[in-house]
């Protein structure tokens, strides 16, 4: 019935899979299978000695099909392609079968069903196998440029951190000078340095450097091409508008936050003497010496907290916490007791957040008088003028037994959050994906947290979610050990698992261009005429086009529409 | 409702009253071994915050402290509460009992 010589290999996992399901009754039932030369179980397949066994006999029975039925794929997929691989079998003639996560773990209430299922999964994997053919990494050469977006902290350090590496950079900027947030601030915690400074040593290494060109005044506004090469568009403005294009390998977005702006009201703010804390910042950077107002000293600041973030209420509230405020209003209250030791400062807190090593800022920002009071969400703060002029702030302590207190205060300083920049030209460009909290979002926040699902598209710094620029920083050099590690090697080698079009049936109906969500697929010619043509860097083998084409001429590499039904048709078996 | 009044703290203490390290853990009430409920978390608060009124309420519960310093030894915040305590009866001395 088949030629073909298929090795097939169940797994105990310990007891994790044996406890369910009957593996040796497994065995008997499949190794009839057609094609099926060998069917063995093991206690652990991915063993040192089941793989050296699985090495031997593939060269030993000449096999050219393999299948493992053990664990999810996302555990040992590649563990098993590298078996095949060290045995001189093409690793796209291997398919793992899941009869641990979707099958034993799952039904451990029901052995004998277990059983069952677990034989037709098997049967499934091998009728694959049999239809599989040897298939080659796509490989791409690679551009050792990289394009940055945003020339704030994060931007400027990725840029001389890739230069360190001898990896030319474009640095786009969109306003007229480089510097971002950060060049407009004085001191910043936690060492108390100056923003002004720190921004003018980075610029002064971007220019000082041969290899990164930076375009202020500029915008990107096209793309095209995938990971290891695209051509990008940049339009910089000045006097004439000129469109400079140039080839990068990757790409680094980098283009900020947006402070929070409270509406008028909230919080009193639009009252003379409610200011946010970005405006008080500028206030103490700007006093040189004791913070005033319209030339009037100020002797009492009340700071409102969690302005902007952590909203439960609301059209679009900002669920999530800014992460820095706590920090840089704490920080702040330091800077004003310094230039002012008789300054009365009281903060209003929903929970004081300063994690880390900034709890010690707390510390010294309670030891330097200030006076934290807590309120609950449900009966924030109030902030009135009275009759006589003044500020006064009425508030319910929870900690002391929720008594009711009023504040008379010269400043009400409003912590206000960071919120995401509207950067919808740049979400199109980029097909950027987008948060709910519309943020930029990762792959994994944990595990791959500057890479998109654009491949060799990179996040990093508050356009991704709030920061401070310490963290904001360290995901700018994230970014750039990212993009080295695939400009550096000179290639990049992507899964061949991806659709092809038989240009022969095609009637370039466009259909199968709407359905892909990877913009993948693009016009071509095919012996004179016109036909849609597959981007292999850019198909990432979703499988989307394949049954929307009304002339069924997309087949997906490794799943064809042969491979699913005879699968199909394997697991139904003495079924229908 | 009660007014903030800022100046008060310095009035109590002429400088040596200091609770403005504590977190507001509240080991020092459940420590005490008198149950002193107020004390220390919540009056000291009130000073620092400047309510007059509300500490003067409390003057009974100022002084059935037993100044063990309980509070004082697990305190983390390391605030010297006992010290607190005797600048607020000398305070109070000399304002309510004019001595």
């Amino acid at each position: 019935m088949s030629d073909r010589k298929i090795g097939v290999y169940i797994c105990h996992c310990g007891g994790n899979i044996s406890d369910y399901v009957d593996v040796k009754k497994v065995r008997e039932a499949v190794q009839g299978e057609p094609g099926v030369v060998v069917a063995k179980t093991a206690m652990f397949t991915c063993s040192d000695a089941t793989q050296q066994e699985m090495v031997q006999d593939i060269r030993e029975q000449n096999l050219d099909g393999l299948v493992v039925a053990s664990c999810s794929p996302k555990l040992h997929l590649f563990t098993f392609r590298e078996v095949a691989r060290r045995a001189g079998l093409n690793p796209y003639q291997y398919t793992q079968v899941n009869i641990r996560e979707q099958c034993s773990w799952t039904h451990t209430d029901d052995k004998p069903g277990a059983t069952e299922k677990a034989i037709r999964l098997i049967r499934g994997g091998i009728a694959r196998t049999a239809l599989t053919e040897p298939l080659e990494p796509i490989k791409i050469d690679t551009v050792p440029k990289v394009l940055i977006v945003g020339a704030g902290i994060a931007g400027l350090r990725a840029a001389v951190g890739l230069s360190d590496l001898s990896i030319s950079v474009i640095l786009v900027e969109k306003s007229t000078a480089p510097g971002g947030r950060v060049a407009g601030l004085g001191k910043m915690y936690p060492h108390g340095k100056n923003g002004r400074e720190i921004i003018s040593q980075l610029v002064d290494e971007v220019k000082k450097r041969k290899n990164i060109t930076l375009f202020t005044g500029a915008e990107l506004v096209g793309k095209s091409g995938s990971i290891g090469n695209f051509t990008v568009k940049i339009e910089v403005g000045g006097k004439k508008v000129e469109t400079v294009e140039a080839s990068v390998g990757s790409i680094i977005v980098a283009t900020g936050f947006e402070d929070y702006q409270p509406a008028a009201g909230e919080f009193g703010y639009g009252i003379d003497g409610v200011v946010t804390l970005a405006e008080y910042k500028a206030m103490l950077d700007n006093s040189g010496g004791k913070p005033a107002l319209g030339g009037r000293e100020i002797k009492s600041v009340v700071y409102v907290y969690c302005v902007g973030s952590r909203q439960q209420t609301g059209d679009n509230p900002n669920k999530y916490c800014s992460r820095y405020c706590c920090n840089a209003a704490v920080h702040a209250a330091i800077e004003s007791a310094e230039a002012d030791p008789k300054i009365r400062q009281f903060h209003l807190f929903r929970d004081m957040r300063t994690y880390g090593k900034f709890e010690a800022l707390y510390t010294e920002a309670r030891d330097k008088g200030s006076v934290f009071i807590r309120y609950s969400d449900a009966e924030p703060p109030e902030i009135q003028k009275d009759a006589g002029g003044r500020l006064k702030v009425t508030v319910k302590d929870l900690l002391t037994f929720g008594e009711e207190i009023v504040i008379p205060a010269d400043l009400v300083v409003l912590v206000t959050g960071m919120v995401p920049r509207s950067n919808n030209a740049l979400v199109d460009v980029l097909k950027l994906p987008v948060g709910r909290d519309k943020f930029f979002n990762e792959i994994h926040p944990k595990l791959r947290p500057v890479e998109t699902v654009v491949d060799g598209v990179f996040i990093c710094g508050t356009c991704q979610g709030p920061k401070n620029s310490a963290e904001s920083v360290a995901s700018a050099l994230s970014a750039v050990t990212q993009s080295a590690s695939i400009l550096k090697k000179g290639y990049v080698e992507l899964e061949p698992l991806i659709a092809m079009i038989d240009p022969d049936k095609c009637k370039i109906c466009d259909v199968c261009t709407g359905a892909c969500p990877y913009s993948a697929i693009e016009k071509g010619q095919h012996r004179g005429k016109e036909v849609a043509v597959v981007n292999e860097a850019v198909c990432k083998g979703c499988g989307g086009c394949a049954p929307v084409c009304p002339a069924n001429a997309i087949n997906l590499k490794g799943f064809t529409d042969d491979q699913m039904e005879s699968m199909i048709d394997a697991m139904l078996k003495e079924i229908v | 409702m009660a007014l903030v009044n800022p100046e008060f703290v310095d009035a109590v203490s002429r400088g040596e009253f200091n609770a403005s390290a504590c977190m507001n853990c509240g080991v020092c009430s459940a420590v005490c071994p008198m149950g002193i409920e107020l004390l220390p978390r919540k009056l000291f608060r009130y000073v620092l915050l400047g309510i007059e009124d509300r500490v003067l309420d409390n003057t009974e519960t100022i002084y059935s402290c037993l100044l063990c310093k309980m509070c004082e030894a697990n305190c983390p915040a390391r605030v010297r509460i006992a010290e607190n305590v005797r600048y607020l009866r000398y305070y109070i001395n000399k304002k309510v009992f004019k001595l």
